[in-house]
């Protein structure tokens, strides 16, 4: 840990950073931040920083808390973006007074189920395909969001804004050590679609909550606006989330099976079985928003049953084709999150679910041949999931029941603050006909 | 502060202290033929310096072979001190990378200490690795491509640096994930090429390339 320090410390020094953003993650995966000036980077990183522990908590805080954040120096980066004067970031673990971990913190959720798979001698691995809809500035709140283009699918000419600020995050991106694979513009007008290389979870989670930022600054510095709503517009696909999983014992990749028209090995498959066993209790974690189910609910691709298939486009999991001899390949895509959702949370559950899987021996379904109609219904709604999750034994499992009542706390409220407002949708249909 | 171990007895004192001075952190290795000192970690040393005068089992012909056949100290730069009577018989004389005769002044070692790590893993004098338009500082941990610094992480730096370091030979992700890593990181063996591809991403077009995947084995670096 010392050369990490040494290498924090002279770096500040010799390019000149003047403030260090400490990061952390609320339990609904929203990045919270505060600056230290480099003078106190020293004692930071020795002794951390104190902080209300309730800041991780959402908008439902249960009891104020001292705890501390303590920086992770593997995370720091100078960040790109205002080149003038220079910042760098680095994420926190949040901790007791004692030292010991804070059950609110998802970060360290994630790190407890990883050094589990470590423990059994293994890695997961993922990738990420991230949608979202640029916008022209927001207007007044609750004012519909104006598209920038009307770009359809892989339209790449250079006449929108679109890429330019493609290019522009990117770069970023790259900068931040996010490798991107592809990008391309999506389906609906101003939506596009960022795929990040794969690599370990929780490189990952730091990624996607990195990436939401440096998107949002890229549109910034490009006079638009980016969000990762899950349903912006009505008449639109949503954006989701898909997840890439596989999982490597060592240098090999446990998914593998050589045999020819094999999808999975049977460890792929006990793995993916207990994915789709906890598949609907954890629905309020991979779609954790009311606007979530919104994406759900209209198709456009996106799962409404839990079901797996190689070839349709409308299942839970796909299990693409592989290419013969590319074992590393061996993966399946989760297409239920959505970009809007807390990584960390998700990523732990997927893996705890997974692990589980193998561990009993769950039996992998048959393959929903035709469009996903069979299988077991996702949960309609936020109140439905979120009844599932807080009944769930392996959230509170894995996750701790400071995490899980936190979480359900928040999704309560957001249930009734909706059950409680008188929407558009009500004016417009029984204003006159009542 | 890089580590600098000694072998051989006559003279050690004075050699530790000399290597202290040139901002080494010296370390003594036993005279009973183990090629590490104790408490050791598993991270090679800047430098081996080898004290040929009384040095009998092994020989100094033997140790040079030998942490030339190690995996991880097969890339050290070996000086080799010899006393001027020595230099008649010839033993030793041909031995490791660089060649002290005794008696030395400081300034003499250190030039012979920045000659051998030039030639062994193209560390200039100034603590400096330059490739054509890369520069890696490795006393302040900055890295620059045609004068514009490049922000690294710890990891992606300490890789970039074993790499750059030690030029046209192929590491395996095992090896790389030893000497680099240590025990200390999460992705398992995917992790080296993870990090890898986000060196590539961030030293771009003209000097990516420079880090050639060697198929089914690992990685190399191409410094010209």
């Amino acid at each position: 840990v010392s050369g990490h320090r040494e290498f924090v410390l002279r770096t500040v020094e010799e390019r000149g950073v003047k403030f260090v953003r400490l990061w952390f993650i609320d339990v609904l995966g929203l990045l919270k931040s505060f600056s230290i000036p480099v003078s106190e980077l020293d004692s930071a990183l020795e002794e951390g920083v104190g902080l209300d522990g309730s800041s991780l908590e959402g908008a439902s805080r249960l009891r104020e808390h001292d705890v501390i954040a303590l920086p992770d120096p593997r995370t720091f980066q100078v960040l790109p973006w205002r080149p003038d004067s220079l910042v760098a970031r680095m994420f926190c673990d949040v901790r007791q007074p004692d030292g010991e971990p804070f059950g609110g913190d998802s970060r360290q959720a994630l790190c407890r189920v990883l050094d589990q798979a470590s423990g059994l001698g293994y890695t997961m691995q993922v990738g990420c395909e991230v949608e979202f809809f640029i916008f022209a500035p927001l207007g007044p709140n609750g004012a519909l969001p104006q598209t920038l283009d009307d770009g359809a699918y892989f339209d790449l000419t250079p006449l929108d804004v679109g890429s330019d600020f493609r290019r522009r995050t990117i770069d970023y991106l790259e900068q931040m050590g996010i490798p991107v694979k592809a990008s391309h513009h999506e389906v609906a007008p101003s939506q596009h679609e960022i795929q990040l290389a794969h690599t370990d979870a929780l490189s990952m989670a730091d990624a996607v909550t990195t990436f939401r930022i440096a998107v949002k600054e890229a549109a910034h510095e490009l006079g638009a606006y980016a969000t990762f709503m899950p349903k912006p517009l009505e008449d639109h696909p949503g954006s989701g989330m898909h997840l890439h999983i596989s999982l490597f014992e060592g240098d090999r990749n446990a998914f593998y099976d050589a045999a020819p028209d094999v999808p999975l090995s049977p460890t792929g498959r006990s793995f993916l079985a207990g994915v789709l066993a906890h598949a609907c209790e954890l629905t309020a974690v991979t779609n954790q928003w009311i606007n979530s189910y919104r994406r759900l609910a209209t198709g456009f691709e996106a799962p409404e049953t839990v079901s797996w298939t190689r070839r349709g486009p409308a299942a839970l999991v796909r299990v693409p084709s592989r290419r013969p001899g590319r074992a590393e390949g061996a993966r399946f895509e989760l297409r239920s999150p959505d970009p809007a959702c807390n990584p960390y949370l998700v990523l732990a559950l997927i893996l705890a679910a997974g692990l589980r899987g193998i561990e009993r021996g769950y039996e992998l379904q048959a393959e929903s041949v035709d469009d996903a109609a069979e299988g077991l219904r996702l949960p309609l709604d936020l109140r439905e999931a979120t009844d599932l999750f807080d009944a769930s034994e392996l959230a509170r499992e894995t996750l701790g029941d400071r995490l899980v009542d936190a979480y359900v706390a928040n999704k309560r409220r957001e249930v009734d603050d909706e059950r409680r407002t008188v929407t558009e949708f009500d004016r417009s249909r029984y204003l006159r006909l009542l | 502060v890089s580590d600098a171990w000694i072998y051989g007895d006559e003279g050690g004192d004075a050699m530790s202290r000399l290597l202290a001075e040139l901002g080494f952190s010296p370390r003594r290795v036993a005279a009973n033929g183990t090629l590490r000192p104790p408490d050791g970690d598993s991270k090679a040393p800047a430098l081996a310096l080898i004290l040929a005068t009384g040095l009998e089992q092994p020989s100094c012909v033997e140790l040079c072979a030998r942490l030339a056949a190690d995996d991880d100290l097969g890339e050290v730069p070996v000086l080799v001190a010899l006393g001027s009577g020595a230099l008649a018989d010839g033993i030793g004389v041909a031995e490791g990378h660089e060649l002290l005769v005794e008696p030395f002044t400081a300034d003499e070692l250190q030039a012979r200490i920045a000659r051998a790590r030039r030639a062994v893993n193209g560390i200039d004098h100034d603590d400096m690795v330059r490739v054509g338009s890369l520069e890696m500082n490795l006393a302040t941990y900055q890295v620059a491509i045609d004068g514009r610094p490049v922000d690294f992480t710890y990891m992606e730096y300490e890789l970039l640096k074993f790499l750059v370091t030690h030029p046209r030979r192929v590491f395996s992700r095992e090896a790389l994930l030893n000497r680099v890593w240590g025990y200390d990181y999460y992705g398992g063996a995917r992790t080296v090429d993870v990090h890898v591809r986000r060196v590539r991403a961030k030293l771009g077009s003209e000097h990516a390339s420079r880090i050639k995947t060697v198929r089914s084995v690992g990685y190399r670096w191409e410094g010209t």
